[in-house]
């Protein structure tokens, strides 16, 4: 990850209307001068890096800890003996395994759903011509600004007079109903060369032919860039499940994890092994695909 | 951030066809188009429109969430106004987004200025920094009430050991806001910084050789080419921002309460807790409301502002 | 990292995996609604500490085995999400048959009739409860749940620091016959206070949180009262009153607690006890367990101090039926069995929680952690009269804990006068009366 903006192809660089960021080296006279700077630069970010890594690393600190220690009068960085017990006790009395489950399973489905959405409704509003289109899409974008708090206690009532409270379902359909994605697809599809498009309109293809079979073997760093962002999304969605999820055997990990800090006496220790377990995945995709992530974020910025 | 007019090219046919075909094309475009926005335009009609309108009903009704709902009119957001706790929710909000989103912003800019120079490791800094992003407000809420525990906590803990006194985070109102703008800002600025590169990238280096052939300092070349040409990015970074602070829920939640007292709700805790904690489902929609409605005042002023920015431009 | 047609098929057989692995379970619709009528299951939704969990888990095992062919399904959640979710079930009609309740939240439910009213199947039960506790179920004389369980402060005490101090371990009261009177109390806490350093605390009350009505014990201590006998009229502003105002406002002018324990703190205070901050702390038997587990040196339990009469804080709860319930007498005999004397006595066994029937006095259950600390803790809970929990499961109390949380606050640290303090909270007993 040399560039910030890694774009996977050469079609997304030119659809992004990005120049070349690559810079030519300094003269050798600049570079120099520049030695004192870039140790001040590095002691700057190595503190920079401390303070944002500490959270993480206190949080496997007192998840591997003996119970109670990260309360205790002496001050340490370390345990005094790393230690399983917090893991065991969370395995033991908890149905970690289901929770997990459960956050896998919400998240593919909102993942699918969400994604199959977007493309859809992001290429409607990029490529076809139709009357009211600028319309909804104001009113699509409008609705990437209303809080879901603002209206939990209706959407809570419609959910359950839908039958679908406590149900997958009840999480899986309205987090589907999410408008950044459009917003994505949409200047994506827009930077799509219209030469493609119309080639492929002389083949005589129709709308949809071109859009799954032109459009869409195109638009493969999209799709992951889309697919990782709801991902993430779903997976640490709280606020939403908080409200319609009401079955120990469906919660998802953040509701486990306030399960465990809703005991009469909470075990730290505990919360935060499960705390970890469930910050892992995303950590783990987050390091692995970690240019489609940035892409997507810088993405979102452009314009 | 966008502009709302669509790209009016590829749109005329190059053989000349005669005028019924042309319509009949254009009439199957247009179904095509609501065809593949049906899905999007039912999601969003069932779960985020008729929600909205159910809203506004219920903020006239006194409901506990269960028997039938009583209809008392304007009563709910006469209550709101004469309510201390509403008040504080709101100053509290403001205060929260007035202390997050400038030092996210400012701090986003330096760190994406530092991590665009030379550099050892950038991409490991880089990484580091952007990884707080994908940790959940609920994990990140955990993680903070245990670092800023008021007894015996790390910081405090530190602090004592340097010889300063411990800070009251958890049972005074000023310190406990801190904390959690603290925290936010922790899990924001790789996401500022992130947008703040990829404006800086855009930049011709050239310019600030120039800037240096003039013998221009490195604040100035900040001040008078970085700053103005990533102006873009401020503005779409001003709007994002300010509406996650506006929005903030699991964080606080999490790591609060709302607590101590009420020192640190915010709007839409203060719904959360009328809706669902104490019974005043009618009340909460009510907050609810007013949230939506500064929202909306927000998003069309910033519209306002863009469009007159893209003329300008 | 493309994303080809392989990667594609592998993602899409996860998928199918994971959600047949997950048994689909999720995708049924409203799940953990009551059971049908005449099929022999029940739900049972609550919220449970670990141990709670395990000895519902036991009990409802028993019940089955003892009655052929019925399964209870057990849901517990998150404390913070159980009564929106009751709610909301309530309100959908798929409420569980049954679920547990504080005594606060029962009087909500059963005064908007969304409660079973078990007199025609518990007719004869009454006699076996503590009065107090019966009356905290019952609706216009009907019983709408049955008391499970209850817990009571009492003081709990590091005997280590005290005999540090010069306070003699031995002679420490053990009864409520020989309880400390309020003037005992502040001899040692004043003789702790002298010798304890200034970053450590004679002891610590936990009406932080949602916990400030425990405050009313010592106004019940003064022989003083929330409302008149109506159940209304504010009788706050009262010489008991006042005495006990002064009196606890005291401990933060005297520094006997952490100035940062008061009742706007978002923290419980009892941790300071548990890590040696503070010699003494007022606490529930149900934090006896992680006590023990926890705190690195000696510690005992002593009665609740004493003025014109013994009183302490209220907590516990109970379990009731829905209205709405398919299987009345089936949930009917399902909470007749989780109070009958040998399940209460084994539930409160395991999570040194107190039993709610006469019949089973300070040593009928045994405790499991602890139990030499226990009898303290039962005998606390007979100081409780029919008409302090009257006054505590009012159902103005969710308002005026409000009012006394901030009030109580400004008094203790915010300088705030006592008569300033009786009047505002005189004017906030109205208002939610209204």
């Amino acid at each position: 990850m040399t560039q910030t903006v890694a774009i996977p192809n050469k079609l997304a660089t030119t659809m992004s209307g990005d120049r070349e960021p690559r810079r030519k080296s300094r003269s050798s006279a600049a570079a120099i001068g520049d030695r004192k700077g870039i140790v001040w630069r590095s002691i700057i970010a190595i503190v920079v890096a401390i303070i944002m890594v500490f959270p993480l690393y206190w949080m496997v600190v007192v998840a591997f800890s003996p119970r109670g220690e990260a309360f205790e009068p002496t001050l340490r960085f370390w345990p005094s003996a790393w230690t399983t017990e917090n893991f065991q006790r969370v395995f033991e009395l908890y149905p970690v395994a289901t929770w997990f489950g459960n956050s896998v399973v919400i998240g593919l489905f909102i993942t699918f759903l969400t994604v199959v959405v977007n493309l859809l409704a992001g290429y409607a509003f990029a490529r076809l011509r139709f009357r009211g289109r600028n319309v909804l899409f104001l009113l699509t974008l409008a609705t990437m600004m209303i809080p879901v708090q603002a209206i939990m206690v209706a959407q809570f009532r419609l959910v359950s007079d839908l039958g679908i409270y406590g149900s997958y379902w009840g999480v899986i359909l309205p987090g589907a109903a999410a408008a950044f994605g459009i917003f994505l697809a949409r200047q994506f599809f827009i930077g799509i060369p219209d030469e493609i498009i119309e080639a492929a309109k002389i083949d005589g293809s129709g709308q949809i032919r071109i859009f799954l079979q032109v459009v869409l073997p195109l638009s493969k760093p999209l799709i992951a860039v889309l697919i990782l962002l709801t991902l993430m999304g779903s997976w640490n969605d709280f606020a939403w499940p908080l409200i319609a999820l009401n079955d120990n055997q469906l919660f998802t990990l953040p509701i486990g994890l306030l399960y465990l800090q809703n005991q009469t006496a909470p075990n730290y220790n505990a919360t935060m092994a499960l705390a970890l377990i469930s910050v892992l995945p995303m950590v783990a995709l987050f390091l692995s695909f970690q240019r489609y992530f940035v892409q997507g974020f810088a993405r979102s910025g452009i314009r | 951030m966008t502009s709302l007019t669509a790209r009016g090219r590829g749109s005329a046919p190059l053989s000349p066809r005669p005028r019924a075909a042309r319509r009949a094309s254009r009439l199957r475009e247009s179904l095509i188009g609501w065809g593949f926005l049906a899905p999007n335009l039912t999601l969003m009609a069932i779960f985020l429109f008729l929600p909205i309108l159910w809203a506004l009903q219920l903020s006239f009704q006194d409901s506990r969430g269960f028997g039938s709902p009583e209809w008392v009119g304007l009563k709910n957001y006469a209550k709101l106004v004469s309510d201390p706790v509403f008040w504080q929710s709101f100053g509290n909000t403001i205060a929260f987004t007035i202390l997050t989103v400038p030092i996210t912003m400012i701090g986003g800019l330096c760190l994406a200025v530092l991590m665009n120079s030379v550099l050892p490791a950038r991409g490991v800094f880089r990484t580091v920094i952007v990884l707080p992003m994908v940790i959940s407000g609920v994990a990140s809420g955990m993680i903070a009430g245990i670092i800023f525990y008021q007894s015996n906590g790390i910081i405090n803990k530190v602090l004592s050991a340097v010889g300063l006194y411990p800070v009251a985070w958890q049972s005074d109102g000023l310190p406990a806001l801190i904390s959690v703008v603290i925290v936010a800002i922790w899990l924001r600025i790789g996401f500022n910084m992130i947008i703040y590169l990829a404006g800086l990238q855009r930049i011709e280096p050239q310019l600030y050789e120039a800037a240096r052939i003039d013998g221009a300092s490195r604040w100035q070349q900040l001040r008078s080419i970085t700053v103005p040409l990533v102006g873009p990015s401020t503005f779409f970074l001003l709007i994002m921002n300010v509406i996650a602070s506006f929005q903030v829920f699991d964080l606080i939640f999490v790591m609060t309460g709302g607590g101590p007292g009420n020192s640190t709700s915010v709007l839409v805790t203060y719904a959360y807790r009328n809706g669902f904690q104490i019974r005043e489902q009618g009340y909460g929609a009510a907050i609810g409301i007013v949230i939506l409605i500064i929202t909306l005042l927000f998003t069309f002023v910033q519209w306002k502002t863009s469009r007159t920015r893209d003329q300008a431009g | 990292m493309k994303l080809n047609r392989k990667r594609s098929l592998a993602v899409g057989a996860v998928i199918v995996a994971v959600t047949v692995l997950s048994g689909c379970v999720g995708f049924g619709s409203g799940g953990g609604g009551g059971g049908e009528a005449g099929s022999n299951e029940l739900t049972f939704t609550t919220w449970a500490g670990d141990s709670e969990a395990v000895a519902f888990k036991t009990l409802i095992k028993q019940f089955e085995a003892e009655n052929d062919g019925v399964t209870v399904k057990l849901n517990v959640v998150p404390y913070a999400q159980m009564f929106s979710g009751i709610d909301a079930k309530l309100s959908s009609g798929n409420a569980p048959d049954i679920f547990r309740v504080d005594y606060g939240n029962l009087g909500v439910y059963s005064s908007q009739d969304q409660l079973l009213d078990l007199s025609p199947y518990l007719a004869d039960e009454q006699n076996n409860f503590i009065p107090a506790m019966w009356q905290a179920v019952s609706f216009e004389n009907k019983p709408y749940g049955v008391p499970h369980q209850t817990d009571v402060s009492a003081l709990l005490v590091n005997t280590d620091m005290l005999s540090e101090a010069g306070i003699d371990v031995a002679s420490l009261p053990t009864t409520q016959a020989d309880a400390w009177t309020w003037n005992e109390f502040s001899d040692a806490a004043k003789q702790l206070r002298t010798a304890l350093p200034a970053d450590k605390y004679p002891f610590v009350y936990n009406w932080q949180l949602g916990g400030a009505p425990r405050w009313l014990s010592w106004v019940f201590q003064a022989n003083g009262a929330l409302f008149e006998k109506d159940g209304t009229t504010p009788a706050i502003d009262s010489p008991a009153g006042k005495k006990a105002l002064d009196y606890t406002k005291s401990f933060y002018d005297n520094q006997w607690v952490p100035p940062t324990s008061s009742t706007k703190s978002s923290v419980y205070a009892d941790t300071t006890f548990q890590e040696g901050t503070a010699a003494m702390v007022f606490a529930g038997s149900f934090l006896v367990p992680d006590m023990e587990t926890l705190a690195k040196f000696n510690w005992t339990a002593i009665p609740m101090p004493r003025d014109e009469r013994g009183a302490t804080d209220l907590g516990g709860n109970a379990l009731v039926a829905t209205k709405d319930t398919k299987n009345p007498e089936l949930a009917a005999k399902f909470l007749a069995f989780m109070v009958q004397a040998d399940s209460m006595s084994a539930f409160c066994a395991a999570t040194n929680e107190l039993p709610t029937r006469t019949d089973l006095a300070a040593d009928a259950v045994t405790f499991i952690v602890r139990p030499d600390v226990m009898p303290v803790f039962v005998e606390q809970a007979s100081t409780i009269e029919p008409s302090d929990v009257t006054q505590l499961t009012s159902p103005t109390m969710a308002a005026i804990s409000t009012a006394l949380q901030d009030q109580l606050d400004a008094a203790f640290v915010g300088g705030q006068s006592t008569g300033d303090t009786l009047t505002n909270l005189t004017r906030a007993i109205e208002e939610a009366s209204k």
